[in-house]
């Protein structure tokens, strides 16, 4: 308890440096999170679950939102209407599992905790000397931190850490609550394995900067990009996960949910920081010789990214699903009844913007 | 031949190879017992010996028997080489090279089994068959030929007496192993590895059985433009002579003749993996021996590598949820969740004859020790899975899954071909979305 007053008076109010384990820091939880009888990380305080790894990275994240906000500088932001809806929908998912067609369901479950646990990747990404690629100064900023405590703390919230399981443990347990353990289909990772990233062919837009920053920055891109989309998840789950007409244990599993739901905030605004932070900034060319406005290299490769992951993923789920349907049920009549009613349910989406014409989405600022 | 020179031929050839085979068995022995006899003699510490010279010894010794006599000899060291869970690194290391080192037989004994699998004359198969083979291994050589409508073809044939051969070795290894198992006090039980041995064989001697594996890896590979499996001809293949199509290509190990051939190295190794994890991680049934010899790499149109997979004797099919617990084995490594890894053994089929968990837990500091970084992030090279099997061997209460061995070795071979491109295998980054 000693060192956590100490920590206490560390932490101004005004802060923007902090060190690796600073923002690693946990707050003092009563009771630890356990999902499924595995322990997670998080915690409770005073009855609350409060999510990992918390105690120095939310206040510092706020305090360099604010930095930029008193400077005038936009926060980027994903509109709503970007957000392609989860597919299936609450609706049609809710309809498979009252039919006891549970398989298809189990099996996104399943691949979202895979690719939830993928996020610990985040960790590998080499972040290059920014004090020498960015012209303006970056003390007391979340870009000055990425590899000093915040990369970390996200892999380490999405994996697990030692005996803590993360967010891929607590979907597991999400699923394994509400479907009262369903048998895991034996081809998960064939299905992660098929199917294109949709994260585009990953060509080089601004060949002129070092390979390395133009990496970090179509990374930071495309997490943040998940990240967004990942709250639609959130509802979805929650709703068909609380459902006690079709889940085993409703409270449980919506709050285990929740819980993931929580964590996510920070991954959300340390990149939201990080990225705004760039747009606000001069970079330099590798060769040191051209200057490119963050501005434009941000909203290019956002914009990229932001196109190519709404578009092609939901396309190749609907196709998927479809198959997936027809391969959980032996009868054929009633496979192909029960999948023309799934479709009816469908509410179908499609990307707003059908050109290239730059998107708004930085426009409409926080 | 009259029935009876056949007869006495047989019989002597049966002695002769029964005197070899137990003269190096004998010396093998002799080499350990003795200087353990001498060092409780001298009141030392047999334990404390270093053995490693005493393996290497033994195992060139069994080389040269097993280069000599070829048959089961040769297929038993190319097993020793895929168990490095229960044999020293110098055996495995020494014995994995009988692939390569054997003469080859001459043409007309080639030429004898086409020609009596297919009961007609070779010339109304083949125009032309080049009497010096491609390669030559344990039960088959590999020669290039030429079919009667002028297409080029490789010929991978049995050897004719192998079937005659491999029983003698057996029999001959299963009463030397119980020779042995009455001379010493404490001995090893070789018996179970000789029953996988004959289990092995058997499926390997049926060449239809790897034609219908390399069929199945075709099939999940057929939307795959970075893979090929060489198109077999079925109408010239029997139980004994499989006839494919002829591919040309770089050893997929290769660096310089990579380089000329305007192979793309960037990715090469993940695009690589990505094959492997599609078969053993996602699968389960897959190429079980990726040694250099049996991959070949051409360029795409684009310079990017397209890899031809050879060699389907060796192939597995893994239970049902083997890839997924492999695949959170390798998870739970890389977050350091002992917990984890403990369920991940488990579903694995490890089992410890006392049920304590500890030695799992062993197993897996070993190996993450071995790593160059300390930690695990998704690539088993040859030195973590050799640091794995040292400690399985140093614990005999555990059992390891023959399956997880095979897949172990698997993915070390890929590291080891990794290494030699400067590259790495990481089973974890080949794993999403393509
Ligand atoms: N279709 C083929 N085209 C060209 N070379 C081949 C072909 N099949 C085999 N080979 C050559 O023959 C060698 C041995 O063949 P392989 O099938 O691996 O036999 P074994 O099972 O005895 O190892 C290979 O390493 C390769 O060099
Ligand atoms: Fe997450
Ligand atoms: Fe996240």
């Amino acid at each position: 308890m000693a060192d956590q007053h100490e920590l206490d008076d560390e932490i101004r109010l005004d802060a923007l440096e902090f060190t690796y384990d600073e923002l690693l820091a946990e707050d003092p939880y009563e009771e630890p999170l356990f999902a499924s009888g595995v322990r997670c990380h998080g915690g409770y305080v005073d009855g609350a679950y409060v999510s990992p790894r918390g105690r120095v990275r939310r206040p510092a994240i706020a305090n360099w939102q604010q930095r930029l906000r008193d400077a005038g500088e936009p926060l980027v932001y994903v509109p709503g209407r970007y957000l392609p809806p989860t597919y299936p929908n609450y609706a049609q998912a809710k309809y498979l599992l009252k039919e006891g067609v549970t398989e298809p369901i189990t099996r996104s479950l399943t691949i979202i905790s895979i690719i939830e646990g993928f996020g610990a990747r985040i960790r590998d990404v080499p972040v290059p000397d920014l004090r020498k690629e960015i012209l303006e100064d970056i003390a007391g900023t979340a870009l000055a931190h990425l590899d000093g405590g915040l990369f970390e703390a996200h892999a380490r919230d999405e994996a697990g850490h030692r005996d803590q399981g993360g967010h891929k443990q607590m979907w597991e347990s999400a699923r394994d609550i509400g479907l009262a353990k369903p048998h895991i289909p034996g081809d998960v990772l064939m299905r992660l394995m098929t199917g294109s990233s949709g994260r585009g062919r990953g060509e080089r837009l601004f060949p002129d900067l070092s390979e390395r920053l133009e990496m970090l920055i179509t990374t930071m891109a495309n997490v943040l990009v998940v990240e967004t989309f990942a709250d639609n998840t959130f509802t979805w789950a929650q709703q068909l996960l609380g459902d006690p007409e079709v889940s085993a244990d409703a409270e449980a599993a919506n709050h285990m949910v929740t819980c993931i739901a929580s964590d996510e905030v920070p991954h959300v605004d340390y990149l939201t920081a990080a990225i705004s932070e760039l747009r606000a900034r001069t970079l330099i060319s590798e060769d040191g010789r051209k200057e490119l406005r963050g501005k434009e290299v941000v909203d290019a490769i956002f914009s990229r990214q932001l196109r190519g992951m709404a578009t092609r993923r939901p396309q190749e789920n609907r196709e998927r699903f479809r198959e997936e349907i027809h391969q959980a049920i032996d009868n054929k009549a009633r496979a192909s009844m029960i999948a023309r009613r799934f479709e009816d349910l469908d509410s179908g989406w499609t990307f707003p913007h059908g050109d290239d014409e730059e998107l708004d989405i930085l426009l409409e600022t926080a | 031949m009259s029935f009876r020179r056949y007869f006495l031929g047989r019989i002597f050839e049966r002695a002769y190879r029964g005197t070899r085979i137990g003269y190096t068995a004998v010396s093998v022995w002799l080499r350990y017992k003795f200087p353990r006899w001498w060092d409780a003699y001298r009141g030392r510490d047999p334990d404390e010996r270093d053995m490693t010279q005493i393996h290497q010894r033994n195992a060139d010794q069994i080389y040269a028997t097993a280069v000599s006599l070829r048959g089961m000899m040769v297929k038993m060291c190319q097993v020793i080489g895929t168990r490095s869970d229960i044999f020293p690194p110098q055996y495995v290391k020494t014995l994995s090279q009988c692939h390569d080192a054997l003469p080859p037989r001459d043409i007309d004994t080639i030429r004898s089994v086409i020609e009596e699998d297919f009961a007609r004359p070779i010339a109304e198969i083949f125009t032309d068959i080049e009497p010096t083979p491609i390669a030559a291994a344990s039960l088959a050589q590999v020669h290039g030929a030429t079919l009667t409508d002028g297409r080029k073809v490789a010929v991978k044939v049995q050897y004719p007496d192998i079937e005659h051969i491999i029983r003698t070795d057996l029999t001959v290894s299963r009463r030397v192993a119980a020779i042995y198992s009455r001379f010493d006090r404490n001995p090893m039980d070789f018996l179970p590895l000789l029953d996988e041995l004959q289990r092995h064989l058997r499926m390997e001697l049926d060449f239809r059985r790897e034609v219908e594996s390399a069929e199945r890896i075709r099939e999940l590979f057929k939307n795959d433009p970075t893979v090929v499996i060489p198109s077999i001809y079925p109408e010239y293949s029997t139980r004994r002579v499989i006839t494919m199509e002829y591919v040309r290509g770089v050893k997929v190990n290769d660096k310089k003749a990579l380089e000329t051939a305007g192979v793309q190295m960037q990715g090469y190794m993940t695009r690589l993996m990505r094959i492997f994890n599609r078969m053993i991680l996602a699968y389960g049934f897959f190429h079980a021996d990726p040694h250099p010899g049996n991959i070949l790499v051409n360029p795409d149109a684009d310079g990017r590598p397209v890899f031809t997979l050879l060699d389907f004797g060796l192939a597995k099919q893994l239970p049902e949820g083997f890839g997924l617990g492999i695949f959170e084995l390798m998870f739970s490594m890389m977050t350091f969740n002992e917990t984890a890894m403990l369920r991940a053994f488990d579903e694995l089929g490890f089992e410890t004859q006392t049920g304590e968990k500890e030695t799992y837990l062993a197993i897996a500091r070993r190996m993450i020790s071995r790593s160059e970084s300390g930690t695990f992030q998704g690539e088993f090279t040859e030195e973590m899975t050799d640091g794995m099997f040292d400690a399985i061997r140093e614990n005999p209460v555990v059992t390891v899954p023959t399956d997880f061995v095979l897949v172990a070795r698997a993915f070390a071979l890929l590291s080891g071909i990794a290494h030699s491109l400067d590259q790495r295998a990481n089973a974890l980054d080949a794993l999403g979305p393509g």
